[in-house]
C-alpha cells in the first residue's frame, strides 16, 4: 500500500474530462450565437399577451338588407398539465364528438406550434353555443379547461357565396409576411371577405398580464398601460339587390353558367350569379374543412367563381362591337348593305341562318347575320390606310380594349380574369410571321376564335352601349362604415375610342332584335315585355365542349338605362331559347319587383340543363 | 488571510479557494431571489430564502473543515463496514420507498433530523472501497478472478440497486468506479471486456423494462378512464426550454445578480436549473468560470496523485474529485440540454440536501489527503505556506 502509482492514467482521464466539460461550453455557444429562437420567447414568459378579438363588420345589400352578420362560437382551451383523469367517454358525449376525436385531439395539441403544458391551447374549434352552455355547467369537474369566445359568420340569407366569399383561419404563410396576425386568426379568404379584409377585420386588441411560476394572472402590466383595446370591424354595404341575386339564383338552379347584372349609370354590380353555386353557411363551423374538399371534388366546380374568373367566347354578342369599329372607322355606313344567301363563302366560310338579303347594320344586328360581320370585319382588318394586316389587327385590337376586353375591369373581389384578345405577335407565333390574313382569322367577325371574355366583361360591355361609349368600373361595395366615399377609381369614366353617335345605330339593332313586329328577322322576340323597352343581343357560341353555350345580354329601358346584364349559359344551346327568357325576366323582376309572364318563370325553373357535354347540337 | 491559511485551514490553498468561490456564487445565486420579480410574488419575504441558504452555506463549511482535520487513514479500515451499510440502506429503500412514493430515495436518520440519500451514502462508500482494493493490489496487478469479486461485483450489485431510483446516480458511479480502476492500473482489456458484459446486461434490462411499460400502457387504455394529464415528457421539456431561454438572454456578462427572470419559471432554479440562473445572470463569465473551478479542482487532485508516495489517499482524493466534477457535468449538460433532464444537483452550489453534506465531506477529505501529504511534496516550486503573506 506503499507503492506510488507509476503511470500517468491520471492525466489521461482528467484530459477526457476536460474535453468532455467543454462540450458544454459549445453547447452554450451555440444556445446562445447560432441558435437565435430562445432569446425571443423570453418575454412571453413573464407576460401573458390576451387577445381582445373584435366584432368583424357586418355586409348589407343596397337597400340595408342584412347579408352576413356574426354568431358565436367557443373553442376550447386547455392547460395539460392541470388537467386529471377523466372519463372519456362522458366528455366525449358532452362535447358531442366521438372518443375517437378526443383523443386524436389531445395527439394533435402537442404538435401545435409553440406547445407548453403550461399554456392554454386550443383543444377543440368552433364549439356550437348550446353544446358549450352544457359543457360549462360541468366545467368544474374538468379541471384545465376553458372557454374562449370566438365570433364567426353567420348568412341571414343563403345567397351570393362567391361574392362574399369565406373567411377561415389565417396560414402559416400569412402569418410570416403579415405581423398582424397570428396562429388560430380569421382571415377573409376569398370574394369580399378577402377584398375588404382590413375594413372589415377591424384591429385586435390586447391585455397584457403579469403571471407568476404557476403562469396564473396576477394583474395587468403595468396598470394596463401597454393593453390596447379592440376596434370594431367596419360595416359593407354593398350594390347587390338581394332579392334579385336570390332571383337570379333561383333561375340559374340546374344550369351551369353566370348572370351579372350591373346599373350602368353607376357600375354598381346589382347581381353576380354563378351557377353551380353552394350555400355559404357550408364553410364556416366545425364541419367547414370537410365541406369544402366535398364542393372541391364537385365535378361541377361549384367554388369556381365564373363571373369573374370563366372565360368564354362572347359569339355574337360580340358583333356589336365590330359594327362600332367598323363605323368609326367609317368602313361601313349605317346604310351599307350586304346580302347574305347562306352564309359568307370566301375561303373556309361561315355559315348563316335564313333571313330576308341585302340588309344594312342595324337590320344585322337584328337577325344577327353572320356574312354581313365578316364583310365588315375583313374591310377593317384589310383596311389599305393602315398599310397591312398587323396594323389592322393592331387598330382594331385597340379598339376592343377600350371596351374593357383583354385585361382585367378591376372590380373589388379578387382573382378576377382579364380574358384575351388576340395581338398580332399571338398570330405571328400561332401561326406564322405574315402567315395569316385576315381570312385566317375570321371567327373574330363573330366574336368566335381565340377571343374570350368574363361574363362580368360582357355585362361591362353592354352596359357601355347603355351608356352610348363609356363605362364605370363595375363594383360592389357602396360605402365602407361612415364614410361615403368609395376608391376614386370607382366613379372615374372610361371612355370607349367610338365616337357616342354611332352607338345610336347599334342600339337601335339591339331595339329590333327583341321588339321587332312578329316575323321581322328579331333574334330575341323571347326576351320582349309590353313596358319595358329591352335592347339587347343574342349569342350563340360553339365551343369544343359540346352542346353551343346560350349567350344573351342587354339594357333596359331603352331611353333611360336602368339595368344592364349578361346571361350566360354553357351548353344550352341558342342564345334565344335560354339566356334570353333568363334576362328578361330578371330585367322585370329588377324593374317592376314582380312577374307578369309565370309561364317563361315556370319554363326556366324547370329546365335542367346539366350534363350536356359531349353530346352534339 | 495567508495567517489564516496557515493556522486554520490546512491542506491545498487553490482547493480551499474553489470551495470559497464555489460557496459564495451558491449564495449569489440564491441572492437573486430578491430580483424585482421574485419579491413582488413571494411577499417580499427573501430574507427567509436568504437565511436559509447562509445556513446551509455555513452548514458545509463546518463538515468541510471537521473533514479536513480527521486524517485520511480513519476512512481506510471503515470502508469496508460503509459498503456493508449501504447495501441494506439501499435494499431498505428500494423496497418500502415504492410504498412511500416521492420519498423512495430518502432515508431519515433519527434523532439527527437529516434526511440522507441512500444512493449518496452509496456511492461515497463504493469510491471508499475501490480506493482501498485498488491501492492493495499495486505491487502484483490485480488478476481476473480478484478483479471480479472484489471490485466488479460489489460495483455492479450497488449500481443495480441504485439504479431503480436514480438512473442518473448509477451511471455517474459506474463511469467514476470505471475511471478509478483504470487510474489504479487495472489492464484496459479487462475493463473493456466487463465494459461490454455490462452494456448487455443493461441492454436486456431495458428492453424488459420496456416490456414491462407497454403491457402497463395496455392495461390503462382498456380502462375507460385516460389520463390526458401531461407527461413527464411534457415537463422535461418545458424545463428545457425554460433553461435554453435562461442560457439565450444572459449574453456575455448576462443579466447581472438578481436579474434573473426565468427563475420564476423553473421548477427548480437552486438545484437542478442553477446553472442556467448562472448563466442568465453572469453570462458566459460565470458559465465559464464555474466550468474552470471544477477543472482546477481535478487538476489539483491529479496533482495529489502525482505526488502522493501512497496509493490509497491518491486515489481516494482522485475519486472524490472525479465524482464531483463529473456530477457536476452532469448538472450543467441538463441545463444546456446536452442530456435528459435528471435531478443531479451541482456540488456545493445547488441548495441543500444530502448532496450537499457528501459534497462538502467530499471536498473535506481532499484537503485532508493534500494536508497529510509533505509541505514539499505537494508546495512543490512555491513558497512554504507560513512565510507567505
Ligand atoms: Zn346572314
Amino acid at each position: 500500500m506503499s507503492l506510488k502509482l507509476q503511470t500517468d492514467r491520471h492525466f489521461v482521464v482528467s484530459g477526457i474530462v476536460v474535453l468532455v466539460l467543454l462540450t458544454i461550453v459549445i453547447k452554450l455557444f451555440y444556445i446562445q450565437v447560432i441558435d437565435s429562437r430562445y432569446k425571443f420567447s423570453a418575454q412571453n414568459n413573464v407576460l401573458r399577451y390576451v387577445t381582445q378579438y373584435p366584432v368583424r363588420g357586418l355586409i348589407y345589400d343596397r337597400n340595408g338588407k342584412l347579408l352576413v352578420s356574426n354568431k358565436v362560437v367557443y373553442d376550447l382551451l386547455v392547460v395539460k398539465r392541470l388537467v386529471k383523469s377523466f372519463d372519456t367517454t362522458e366528455f366525449a358525449n358532452l362535447l358531442d364528438i366521438s372518443t375517437d376525436q378526443v383523443r386524436e385531439a389531445f395527439t394533435s395539441l402537442k404538435k401545435q406550434r409553440g406547445y407548453s403544458s403550461r399554456k392554454a391551447m386550443v383543444l377543440l374549434k368552433q364549439l356550437p353555443v348550446d353544446v358549450c352552455n352544457r359543457f360549462r355547467e360541468q366545467l368544474f369537474r374538468y379541471p384545465g379547461f376553458e372557454l374562449q369566445p370566438r365570433t364567426v359568420r353567420k348568412y341571414e340569407r343563403h345567397i351570393a357565396a362567391h361574392m362574399l366569399g369565406y373567411v377561415g383561419e389565417v396560414d402559416e404563410n400569412t402569418i410570416n409576411n403579415n405581423s398582424y396576425y397570428q396562429l388560430g386568426d380569421y382571415i377573409g379568404i376569398s370574394g369580399l371577405e378577402k377584398t375588404y379584409e382590413k375594413e372589415l377585420r377591424g384591429k385586435k386588441g390586447v391585455n397584457i398580464y403579469m403571471v407568476d411560476v404557476h403562469n396564473r394572472i396576477k394583474g395587468p402590466y403595468e396598470n394596463g398601460k401597454f393593453d390596447s383595446v379592440a376596434v370594431e370591424g367596419k360595416n359593407l354595404e354593398t350594390t347587390i339587390d338581394a332579392d334579385l341575386q336570390e332571383y337570379g339564383e333561383k333561375l340559374m338552379v340546374n344550369k351551369i353558367g353566370s348572370i351579372v347584372a350591373i346599373d350602368p349609370k353607376t357600375g354598381e354590380v346589382l347581381a353576380m350569379v354563378t351557377s353551380p353555386s353552394y350555400d355559404p353557411s357550408l364553410l364556416v363551423g366545425r364541419e367547414r374543412a370537410q365541406n369544402f374538399m366535398q364542393l372541391q371534388t364537385d365535378s361541377l366546380k361549384p367554388i369556381f367563381n365564373r363571373s369573374i374568373m370563366a372565360l368564354y367566347p362572347p359569339g355574337s354578342t360580340f358583333k356589336v362591337v365590330n359594327a362600332l369599329i367598323g363605323l368609326q372607322e367609317g368602313i361601313v355606313h349605317p346604310y351599307t348593305q350586304y346580302s347574305c344567301a347562306g352564309g359568307y363563302t370566301v375561303g373556309r366560310g361561315v355559315g348563316c341562318h335564313i333571313h330576308r338579303s341585302p340588309i344594312n347594320l342595324t337590320e344585322a344586328i337584328e337577325m344577327s347575320c353572320n356574312t354581313y360581320f365578316c364583310h365588315v370585319f375583313r374591310n377593317i382588318i384589310d383596311n389599305p390606310e393602315y398599310g397591312s394586316v398587323e396594323e389592322g389587327l393592331n387598330v382594331w385590337r385597340k379598339h376592343v380594349e377600350s371596351f374593357g376586353y383583354g385585361h382585367k375591369l378591376g372590380i373589388d373581389l379578387p382573382n378576377e380574369l382579364g380574358g384575351i384578345v388576340p395581338s398580332t405577335s399571338f398570330y405571328d407565333k400561332y401561326f406564322r410571321k405574315g402567315g395569316w390574313s385576315s381570312l385566317t382569322i375570321i371567327s373574330l367577325a363573330i366574336g368566335q376564335g381565340e377571343l374570350s371574355a368574363t361574363p362580368l366583361q360582357m355585362a361591362n360591355l353592354v352596359s357601355t352601349i347603355a351608356n352610348r361609349g363609356y363605362y364605370l368600373t363595375p363594383h360592389i361595395v357602396k360605402s365602407i362604415g361612415d364614410s361615403l366615399s368609395i376608391d376614386e377609381k370607382f366613379s372615374q369614366m372610361h371612355r370607349t375610342t367610338i365616337d357616342s353617335v354611332w352607338y345610336n345605330y347599334v342600339i337601335e339593332g339591339m331595339d329590333m332584335a327583341v321588339n321587332c313586329e312578329p316575323g321581322g328577322g328579331g333574334t330575341a322576340r323571347i326576351a320582349a315585355l309590353p313596358n319595358i323597352r329591352i335592347c339587347g343581343k343574342t349569342g350563340t357560341s360553339q365551343n369544343p365542349h359540346g352542346k353551343d353555350h346560350s349567350v344573351f345580354f342587354a339594357f333596359a329601358p331603352k331611353d333611360d338605362p336602368k339595368i344592364a346584364i349578361s346571361v350566360y349559359v354553357e351548353n344550352a344551346g341558342f342564345g334565344a331559347t335560354w339566356a334570353a327568357p333568363i334576362a328578361s325576366l330578371m330585367i322585370e323582376k329588377y324593374l317592376t319587383d314582380s312577374i307578369s309572364r309565370p309561364y317563361l318563370e315556370n319554363y326556366i325553373l324547370q329546365a335542367n340543363l346539366l350534363n350536356r357535354r359531349g353530346k352534339t347540337k | 488571510m495567508g495567517k489564516i491559511f496557515g493556522r486554520y485551514l490546512k491542506g491545498d490553498r487553490t482547493i480551499w479557494l474553489v470551495v470559497f468561490f464555489l460557496s459564495a456564487i451558491s449564495l449569489l445565486a440564491v441572492y437573486s431571489s430578491t430580483g424585482t420579480l421574485a419579491y413582488k410574488y413571494y411577499g417580499g419575504n427573501t430574507s427567509h430564502f436568504l437565511l436559509k441558504q447562509l445556513g446551509f452555506l455555513i452548514f458545509s463549511l463546518v463538515v468541510v473543515f471537521i473533514a479536513h482535520l480527521i486524517s485520511y487513514k480513519v476512512y481506510y479500515p471503515f470502508s469496508t463496514l460503509l459498503m456493508g451499510i449501504s447495501i441494506p440502506l439501499l435494499l431498505f429503500t428500494l423496497v418500502f420507498g415504492t410504498q412511500l412514493n416521492e420519498a423512495s430515495r430518502w432515508i431519515e436518520i433519527p434523532g439527527l433530523g437529516i434526511t440522507l440519500q441512500s444512493s449518496d451514502v452509496a456511492k461515497f462508500s463504493l469510491v471508499l472501497y475501490v480506493a482501498k482494493v485498488l491501492s492493495q493490489y499495486q505491487k502484483e496487478p490485480i488478476n481476473l478472478k480478484q478483479l471480479t469479486f472484489k471490485l466488479m461485483l460489489p460495483i455492479a450489485l450497488i449500481c443495480v440497486l441504485i439504479l431503480p431510483a436514480n438512473f442518473s446516480t448509477a451511471v455517474l458511479v459506474g463511469i467514476t468506479c470505471w475511471l478509478l480502476m483504470f487510474v489504479g492500473r487495472v489492464k484496459l482489456r479487462h475493463l473493456l471486456g466487463f465494459t461490454g458484459v455490462g452494456a448487455m446486461a443493461l441492454a436486456i434490462l431495458i428492453l424488459v423494462a420496456l416490456q414491462f411499460n407497454t403491457i402497463k400502457r395496455v392495461h390503462t387504455w382498456k380502462t375507460r378512464i385516460e389520463s390526458f394529464a401531461s407527461s413527464e415528457n411534457d415537463e422535461s421539456n418545458y424545463q428545457v426550454e425554460q433553461s435554453k431561454i435562461a442560457i439565450a438572454t444572459g449574453g456575455i456578462f448576462g443579466k447581472g445578480p438578481g436579474k434573473s427572470t426565468q427563475r420564476n419559471f423553473l421548477p427548480h432554479p437552486y438545484s437542478d436549473f442553477i446553472y442556467s440562473i448562472i448563466v442568465e445572470e453572469y453570462g458566459w463569465i460565470g458559465a465559464i468560470g464555474i466550468i474552470m473551478l471544477y477543472m482546477i479542482l481535478l487538476y489539483r487532485a491529479a496533482l495529489i496523485v502525482k505526488k502522493s508516495k501512497r496509493t490509497f489517499p491518491a486515489l481516494l482524493a482522485f475519486g472524490l474529485a472525479l465524482l464531483i466534477v463529473l456530477q457536476a457535468f452532469v448538472n450543467m449538460a441538463v441545463a444546456v440540454n446536452l442530456i435528459p433532464v435528471t435531478g443531479q444537483p451541482l456540488p456545493l452550489v445547488s441548495m441543500g440536501g444530502t448532496s450537499l453534506f457528501f459534497s462538502s465531506a467530499a471536498f473535506g477529505i481532499i484537503l485532508s489527503i493534500s494536508r497529510t501529504q509533505s509541505k514539499k511534496e505537494l508546495f512543490d516550486g512555491e513558497e512554504p505556506v507560513e512565510d507567505n503573506n
